[in-house]
């Protein structure tokens, strides 16, 4: 009797955890972009968040980290939201954990700060070849030019002998 | 009197001539031949493989191998200069890659970055032929406890600097990924930099 009354109260507590898993698993924070280049702005979003709760609290922990930061609007798509200025952030990935204002937690989850733009990855002298072909242009030119005024000379003296 | 005069001006046309011939052709094969570009049809496709490999621990990479290009190179680690731009192995050290360090290790769940200059002034450098990988062409890291990650190019594209794909490089991933950037496209005389970077995208495989 006792093996089945332990049974059964299992089996119960199995099914309402199967019911309520989906809720919790609901609870959600977003961090949008995930990646930013250092200096860059990221929205932090508890979407599970009541806003009559109370303000939600992110704590950003990361590399050279460990912050909290308020949310300040209701997200549009409902729960709460921040922005996060990532100026004077090290370079790596950070965890953000939200708590919602009633205590409950709202999740967590990361983002990347990254360099800025691509890299400087080229050594080649700017000037490799330029300079010797722009005088050995000149050069040319002048010997071409040379040449005419010697040709027409050449022209005149003929005539001139005739 | 005149012939004499007329025979010193051919000498001096003849010489300036020559001379200006030899300065053009020693220009001419002064100035490096470009980078190799990524052809059209080897452009990544956008989502990533699914995982087929279980993700190693955190070791860090101390060397790269590209069979297919004939790049075998020390890796250093290399983080970001005072403006937040990726830093690059010293000039005065072309052959070597850096590896960035802010990021995941070849081999962990994640992109791991590597980079490397295309040329220097000494000539092609560690990443000159990046632009000629080809999808399936392999790259092995060699990782400070020993284990080799192994790297199959998914693809290679060229993009300008100033519209750097920073999530497809640093951005998240479920899969172990490897991204390796140079430069590339058209080289800047003014300001003495490359228009582009070329990105080499591959993923992990047994």
């Amino acid at each position: 009797m006792k093996a089945k009354t332990v049974l059964v109260s299992a089996a119960v507590g199995v099914g309402l955890g199967t019911l309520l898993l989906p809720g919790a698993a609901l609870a959600e924070t977003i961090v949008s972009p995930a990646s930013t280049p250092v200096g860059g702005t990221v929205v932090l979003t508890a979407t599970t968040c009541n806003p009559k709760a109370g303000d939600a609290i992110f704590r950003v922990t990361g590399p050279n980290r460990d912050q909290n930061v308020r949310s300040t609007t209701a997200a549009a798509g409902g729960g709460l939201s921040a922005e996060l200025f990532t100026a004077g952030f090290t370079l790596g990935t950070y965890t953000v954990t939200a708590t919602c204002g009633d205590g409950s937690s709202a999740g967590s989850a990361t983002f990347t700060v990254t360099p800025i733009g691509g890299a400087p990855a080229g050594g080649r002298d700017a000037g490799d070849g330029v300079g010797t072909l722009a005088a050995g242009g000149a050069l040319l030119g002048s010997a071409a030019g040379g040449a005419v005024i010697l040709a027409r000379r050449r022209r005149h003296m003929a005539a001139a002998a005739r | 009197m005149p012939w004499r005069r007329t025979g010193w001006t051919v000498t001096v046309i003849a010489l300036l001539g020559t001379t200006g011939l030899g300065l053009v052709a020693a220009g001419l094969a002064a100035a490096p031949a470009p980078p190799p570009r990524p052809g059209a049809g080897v452009a990544p496709t956008g989502s990533p493989p699914a995982p087929r490999v279980p993700p190693l621990p955190r070791a860090e990479p101390v060397d790269v191998r590209i069979p297919a290009i004939g790049v075998r190179a020390p890796l250093v680690p290399v983080g970001a200069d005072a403006e937040g731009k990726l830093e690059v192995p010293p000039l005065e050290r072309p052959t070597v890659a850096g590896w960035y360090q802010h990021g995941v290790t070849p081999g962990e769940t994640g992109n791991a970055v590597l980079v490397g200059h295309v040329d220097s002034p000494a000539g092609p450098a560690v990443f000159f032929d990046l632009g000629r990988l080809r999808p399936g062409d392999t790259v092995r890291i060699t990782r400070a406890d020993a284990s080799v990650a192994t790297f199959a190019v998914d693809g290679v594209g060229s993009y300008p600097k100033d519209r750097f794909p920073t999530d497809l490089v640093y951005g998240p991933s479920g899969t172990a990924g490897l991204r390796l950037i140079t430069c590339g496209g058209r080289f800047d005389r003014r300001t003495g930099n490359y228009v582009d970077n070329v990105v080499v995208f591959a993923t992990r495989v047994p």
